[in-house]
């Protein structure tokens, strides 16, 4: 016997619909900033892993090993609330009593760190995968070794790695759902604040996951119009 | 132009090169033959310092690749190479290819860079390819956009490591033609390849590498005709069947 009464209407009754609809919204910017981060980084991260010098594979190699080895979850609380006690007292309450979006920024950055260490990996993975030859006939013609990989390499090894790409992408969205641990009221946060009011978190977690399906649908969508997009002529292409 | 002085280089404990000689005079064309393993690609590399050694010396138009205050991006420009596997960059167009390196590295303006692509294009006999992907080039003609994208940076000297060899016969000889021209026109050039028919036409000089060493060198005819080690003589037979 069902006793559970359902009430959508707790999805868009005031103020529970700002709610959900701002939480939508941090979760898409908070999201894309991160990523922004993540693959600006990923970038020199990777980059900095196959460069024929030992200072900078050693950099990159700690970054990845460091990040990727600790839950992400752990981090966030290092840097939202470990790192400030570290301060000052009154610059520590300073910090949380006046930076305006505390926790919001501390998500977008650690989540971009964070993904970072995962894009760069992905990018090594592309960039190791070109035959030697090819950074050779670069190197020939009298590239340096930022043209070579400004202009050869890193456009050659983003075609190669779009798929998994995407579905770092589309990790990274799931993920910023954790910010709501530091008091970012995203998508998941939202939905778990509506049910401490209203009592009806079926409803609430229904429409987070389905808002979660949604944008990484478009995600999936945006990312394969992309792959067409710089689809080099003539190679053959992932199946349709 | 090209002077190789002793010059040994080891893998960890695989010796790769022994104590290698050879002079290359401007206008030159050198073969190098020899079976796979022998080092002939490595010293090709070693010549435009893509690949260190540890002993010797190699001195390309005055300047020493191993001396360290070497600039060795400089040296490049002056030494075409062209590869067994093409290796233009897939996500460009055959222009493209050969524009990259003279607007990069010579600061030529788009227009000035393409101008001149297009006679190159025009020379290895494919101007109609200009726009189009690597991928949908045949080997031969990707082998040609290869030649003309080292021609492009002007250099002194051009290097061609197996350029035939992943080509289907029948691609063979439309860029051996290109380079017969080449050397005729007055290139100096070091070519490693299998043949012989080429070495024959244009070398000034063959030589042959076993083990890290060069073991027998000829100009032209001599050669063929009486190699003098058994172990060349063995290889000649293989290739010229």
């Amino acid at each position: 016997m069902l006793s559970y009464d359902f009430d959508w209407s707790v999805l868009w009754k005031h103020p529970y619909g700002r709610w959900m609809l701002e939480g939508i919204w941090t979760t898409i910017t908070l999201s894309s900033l991160a990523f922004l981060i993540a693959v600006t980084l990923g970038l020199m991260v990777g980059v900095f892993r196959v460069l024929p010098n030992r200072i900078t594979r050693l950099i990159g190699g700690s970054y990845v090993e460091l990040i990727r080895n600790t839950p992400y979850l752990v981090q966030l609380f290092f840097w939202y609330f470990g790192l400030p006690s570290l301060l000052p007292q009154a610059s520590e309450k300073w910090i949380y009593d006046h930076v305006p979006s505390l926790p919001y920024w501390t998500g977008v950055v650690c989540l971009g760190v964070y993904t970072a260490s995962r894009v760069g990996e992905q990018i090594r993975a592309g960039m190791i995968s070109i035959p030697t030859d090819q950074y050779q006939a670069a190197f020939s013609t009298g590239l340096t070794t930022y043209q070579t990989y400004r202009y050869v390499i890193i456009p050659y090894a983003i075609r190669i790695i779009i798929p998994p790409f995407t579905t770092e992408f589309l990790t990274c969205f799931k993920n910023s759902a954790l910010t709501m641990t530091i008091g970012v009221l995203e998508t998941t946060g939202a939905s778990y604040l509506i049910d401490s009011y209203t009592w009806h978190g079926l409803e609430t977690t229904t429409a987070a996951s389905v808002v979660y399906i949604v944008i990484t649908l478009c995600v999936v969508l945006l990312m394969a119009w992309v792959e067409r997009r710089i689809h080099i002529p003539g190679m053959i292409a992932r199946g349709r | 132009m090209i002077q190789i002085k002793n010059v040994s280089k080891w893998y960890g404990d695989f010796q790769v090169l022994r104590d290698v000689n050879e002079e290359v005079k401007q206008g030159q064309t050198v073969v190098v033959c020899g079976p796979s393993g022998s080092g002939k690609s490595t010293l090709l590399r070693c010549i435009n310092g893509l690949e260190p050694f540890q002993h010797g010396e190699i001195i390309v138009d005055g300047v020493s690749v191993s001396d360290p205050a070497t600039n060795l991006y400089r040296l490049r420009t002056e030494i075409g190479m062209v590869f067994q596997r093409f290796e233009l960059y897939p996500h460009m167009t055959a222009l493209q290819n050969i524009t990259l390196a003279p607007m990069k590295v010579r600061k030529k303006s788009r227009r000035e860079a393409a101008d001149h692509a297009m006679k190159l294009l025009e020379r290895v006999g494919i101007p109609e390819k200009a726009h189009e992907h690597p991928a949908n080039l045949s080997g031969g003609q990707q082998q040609r956009v290869a030649i003309a994208r080292s021609l492009a940076m002007e250099p002194k000297i051009m290097m061609f490591d197996e350029p035939t060899s992943a080509l289907d016969p029948e691609m063979i000889k439309e860029v051996l033609d290109v380079m017969v021209d080449l050397s005729t026109g007055g290139m100096t050039m070091i070519v490693v390849t299998h043949e012989m028919g080429f070495a024959r036409e244009v070398a000034e000089e063959i030589i042959f590498m076993d083990e890290g060493s060069i073991i027998e060198r000829g100009t032209d005819i001599s050669f063929f005709q009486n190699p003098k080690s058994p172990r060349t003589k063995d290889f000649l037979d293989k290739i010229l069947m």
